[in-house]
């Protein structure tokens, strides 16, 4: 059975999606696997609105109440050793409970810690990145703060990177 | 949009996304859909066994995908009943978006029965 991307979804906001026209980026940029998993250096990407409570503020929720139809394009950065009690989530579109129970099902810094250790994969990234999802215009996340997080995992020689839009 | 800001920059990416048909419309390069409620792309909190099927499967994609717009399900069984999780993992309190659009459609609801 293939996956039903509507689901979990109100039946306003699927009809919402599945008429919404997108420009689809052609042709879909690519950049191939250069070496084995085992060699490669991962950064983690999600778009959970997380951040270390003790290391960096949180998103700008208070000005999205009250301008709705904007979303903080600003990015936070969760070190590899954070503690699960340091995580916090600004997140105004979804239930982050089960997130601050458990940062792995949105930034999987322990298990890719494991992987590393089982020799899987090379090696994870001593820092990894956390954006809040709702951007009602991504303009700035294409013009600055995605190419700025680039520019900071090339930093880091990083190879690949798992995303993980919550 | 990250994902294709990503690849472009030297990178390659896998996204695990429980909307794969908005991926596809987008075109991400690598994409692994799971049905699973949003907030959750690699499983239920504390079940370390279900998020590692889950990365271990975008790991396959990774290595094995051939070229630009590469998907793949994989299967996973939600513990909790699906009406439950539908609401389990929407914000306690509705987003601004949300509240803004019921406002406007309450006054749009009001302005017919006045017109009536």
């Amino acid at each position: 059975m293939p996956v039903d991307s509507f689901k979990y979804l109100p039946r306003s906001i699927a009809a919402y999606y599945q008429t919404l026209r997108v420009d689809r980026v052609d042709p879909i940029p690519w950049t191939a696997l250069s070496k084995p998993l085992r060699e490669c250096r991962f950064g983690l990407v999600t778009t959970a609105g997380i951040y270390d409570r003790e290391r960096e503020p949180p998103f700008d929720a208070e000005r999205e109440k009250r301008q709705p139809i904007w979303g903080d394009p600003t990015y936070r950065r969760i070190r590899r050793d954070v503690m699960q009690s340091q995580i916090a989530a600004s997140h105004l579109h979804i239930n982050t409970r089960d997130i601050l129970a458990d940062v792995n099902i949105v930034l999987p810094v322990r298990r890719f810690v494991a992987l590393e250790e089982q020799g899987v994969i090379g090696s994870l990234a001593s820092v990894n990145y956390s954006f809040m999802g709702y951007q009602p215009n991504t303009n700035e996340w294409q013009e600055r703060y995605a190419p700025e997080v680039a520019a900071l995992m090339k930093d880091e020689a990083i190879d690949a990177v798992l995303l993980t839009p919550a | 949009m990250l994902a294709q800001t990503f690849e472009q920059a030297g990178f390659s990416t896998v996204m695990v996304t429980m909307m794969p048909f908005w991926a596809e419309k987008m075109g991400t390069p690598r994409t692994l859909g799971v049905e699973v409620p949003f907030g959750h792309p690699l499983g239920m909190p504390g079940d370390s066994e279900m998020q590692m099927m889950i990365i271990r499967a975008a790991l396959s994609l990774l290595q094995d995908a051939s070229g630009p717009g590469a998907a793949r399900d994989v299967e996973v069984e939600w513990p909790r009943p699906s009406d439950e999780a539908r609401k389990d993992w929407q914000p306690l309190e509705a987003s601004p978006i949300i509240k803004m659009m019921r406002e406007q459609a309450q006054a749009r609801a009001e302005d017919r029965r006045r017109e009536t």
